[in-house]
């Protein structure tokens, strides 16, 4: 197991509602995790929490065979490494260079090879071009990919997605989202997706659904999404196709056509 | 595309100046503050050898020369002023009558020519200089009464002494803005303060975290801009909703400052929080040593810089101490 969450409740210092209640999962190495759930369920609060941004109230968490304290967060975060929500907050750096190398410069990395792999990320992500721009003249899908740039550039483990494209437009969102695409396939990161965004977590390995700080829901994206009466429960949006594997479900068409549509759905839902 | 302004004045040429290091550039305005301060008093062809030093600068540094008179322009009255104290508060060597005789006439004149330049003003460009210039011109005319007799005659006098500090005291504030300009025009904020942590590196040694301090300023670089940017948005997005931030009562608009600062406010400290866990997340850790990206390097031209400036300094320094009498 590469990430293990086990019995982790969690309250802000200053707000009396626990965040989290009684909250285990586990995830293997090199597998793909989506984390569903509404606003305020608390999904954000468990990143934060794996990155050691926050620390639990009661229970354990361990990167790898360590446990997180305060002690080994320092060293397990290079094995971490995350892109949150808001573009512009998590630029750091003057230009686009500078911001890809801010977390090598703190893991001392030495010039020569910073530049180099600067030059390597930057051109991974496709924004080569623009090493010397500052993020004021870039679009909000160019700072997330510079965000990217600079998380892969410190050739962590684990990679976590905060609703990364949450603040996106269409256009942005979609590179995105092939961006993960992409690393998933490569299967050299372990990937948390975080998302209230079904279509995001059709790739993934294994969902989860998170609701008032509690799983509701867990498995592969399949069985997950057959539970639509959960999902709604939880506030999320359901795809097309599932509305519409629903109605040749109700319909009065024979069971064997009907196996055969949904099964065509199914296939083009995930390949989507 | 404008990529190449980051913030504040730089303006991006490919000129000797601007390839100077930034410890260079910095040292070498130090060295001229403390220079123009060493140089013994009304000693005109001391300073004048230093206004060279900016000028030159100026020159090369292929930047138009408008970029520095607008930088200048916002001091024109500073300097105004202060020629004007010296000119009055010193009293020795010749002196000058300057007869000033007031008649209805030129009374009239002058409020007609002010009032035309306030009318004007908009569409002026170095309104400051221009009223000066006016100032002066009023003052010049009231030695000929125009028409009829002037009903009061008097006269300023003006010392030799005034007018020699007045004039030193100019160049001298001139060096100093001409200077400091070239070098925020042709410097990048970040390498100023990679220059800035470098000079105070050694202060890490007793133990005062420098790295912080520049690691402040730079967010503070990079997030100026944006602030900008937000605040623009809070201000059409206000007066979309009919706020009108130049209308009203007093009362209303301190209510309308409000309801911008307030936003402004919770965007900041939610962006401070967010930049924090951002930073924390990709391994920052205060204080600790770092490597760094870009590496200053000091070329031939830069020694060759360093050596004429000390060389000037330390001529300017045996003048003083007496030991060459050459000027
Ligand atoms: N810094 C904080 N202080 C107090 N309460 C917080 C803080 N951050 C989040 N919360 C609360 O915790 C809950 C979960 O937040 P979060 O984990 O951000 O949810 P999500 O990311 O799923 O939208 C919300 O109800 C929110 O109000
Ligand atoms: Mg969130």
């Amino acid at each position: 197991m590469f990430v293990k969450l086990e019995n982790i409740n969690f309250k802000y210092a200053n707000n009396e509602d626990l965040i989290l209640n009684d909250l285990s999962f586990e995830l293997p190495k090199g597998c793909m995790l989506a984390i569903l759930g509404p606003n305020g369920s608390g999904k954000s609060t468990i990143a934060k929490l794996i990155m050691g941004l926050l620390k639990p109230t009661s229970g354990h968490i361990y990167i790898g065979d360590e446990e997180l304290t305060e002690k080994s967060v320092n060293h397990l975060r290079k094995k971490l490494s995350i892109i949150f929500q808001n573009p512009d907050n998590q630029f750091v750096g003057v230009t686009v260079k500078d911001d890809i190398a801010f977390g090598l410069e703190n893991l001392k990395v030495e010039r020569s090879k910073m530049q180099e792999a600067v030059n390597q990320y930057a051109q991974m992500v496709d924004m080569s071009e623009y090493l010397d721009a500052n993020p004021e003249n870039l679009s909000g899908g160019q700072k997330q990919r510079v965000a990217i740039a600079g998380a892969l550039a410190m050739q962590t483990d684990l990679i976590i997605f905060d609703e990364a494209t949450s603040m996106l437009d269409p256009k942005g969102t979609k590179e995105i989202i092939e961006m993960i695409k992409t690393l998933k396939n490569s299967h050299q990161k372990t990937i948390i997706t975080i998302t209230h965004n079904l279509e995001e977590a059709l790739f993934a390995d294994k969902v989860m659904v998170l609701n008032q700080g509690k799983i509701v829901l867990e498995g592969t994206p399949r069985e997950v999404l057959k539970e639509k009466t959960i999902l709604e429960a939880s506030g999320l949006k359901l795809i097309d196709g599932l509305f519409l594997i629903d109605r040749i479900n109700n319909s009065a068409l024979e069971e064997s056509q009907k196996k055969v549509l949904t099964d065509k759905l199914w296939e083009l839902t995930f390949k989507m | 595309m404008n990529d190449n302004i980051v913030f504040g004045q730089y303006i991006y040429k490919n000129s000797f100046i601007h390839k100077l290091d930034p410890r260079i550039k910095l040292f070498v305005l130090l060295i001229l503050m403390i220079g123009t301060f060493l140089v013994p008093a009304d000693n005109f062809i001391l300073l004048s050898i230093a206004l060279m030093i900016p000028l030159i600068a100026v020159i090369f540094s292929k930047i138009s020369i408008f970029k520095y008179l607008k930088s200048l322009k916002q001091i024109v009255f500073v300097i105004f002023l202060s020629f004007i104290f010296q000119l009055f508060g010193n009293e020795g060597g010749k002196v000058y009558n300057i007869p000033i005789n007031f008649s209805y006439a030129n009374l009239i004149l002058a409020v007609l020519l002010i009032v035309i330049f306030f009318l004007f003003r908009k569409y002026l460009p170095f309104k400051m200089l221009i009223f000066i210039g006016l100032v002066v011109l009023i003052i010049y005319l009231l030695r000929f009464p125009l028409i009829g007799d002037p009903f009061k005659e008097t006269s300023i006098h003006i010392y030799e002494k005034g007018l020699i500090h007045g004039t030193f005291l100019i160049e001298r504030i001139l060096i100093i803005i001409l200077a400091s300009t070239t070098l925020t025009l042709t410097t990048k904020p970040t390498d100023l303060t990679n220059a800035l942590e470098w000079y105070l590196a050694p202060l890490e040694k007793i133990k005062i975290k420098t790295s912080i301090f520049a690691m402040m300023i730079s967010i503070a670089l990079r997030f100026i801009p944006t602030l900008f940017n937000e605040t623009n948005k809070i201000l059409k997005a206000q007066a979309s909703r009919g706020v009108d931030f130049n209308e009203g009562k007093f009362i209303e608009q301190i209510k309308q400052i409000v309801s911008l600062l307030v936003p402004m406010f919770v965007i900041s400290i939610k962006r401070a929080e967010d930049l924090a866990d951002a930073m924390e997340a990709r391994c920052y850790v205060p204080g600790e040593k770092r490597t760094k990206l870009v590496k200053m390097k000091c070329k031939v031209t830069d020694y060759l810089v360093m050596l004429f400036i000390l060389t000037l300094f330390i001529l300017l320094i045996l003048i003083r101490c007496g030991v060459i009498y050459a000027l």
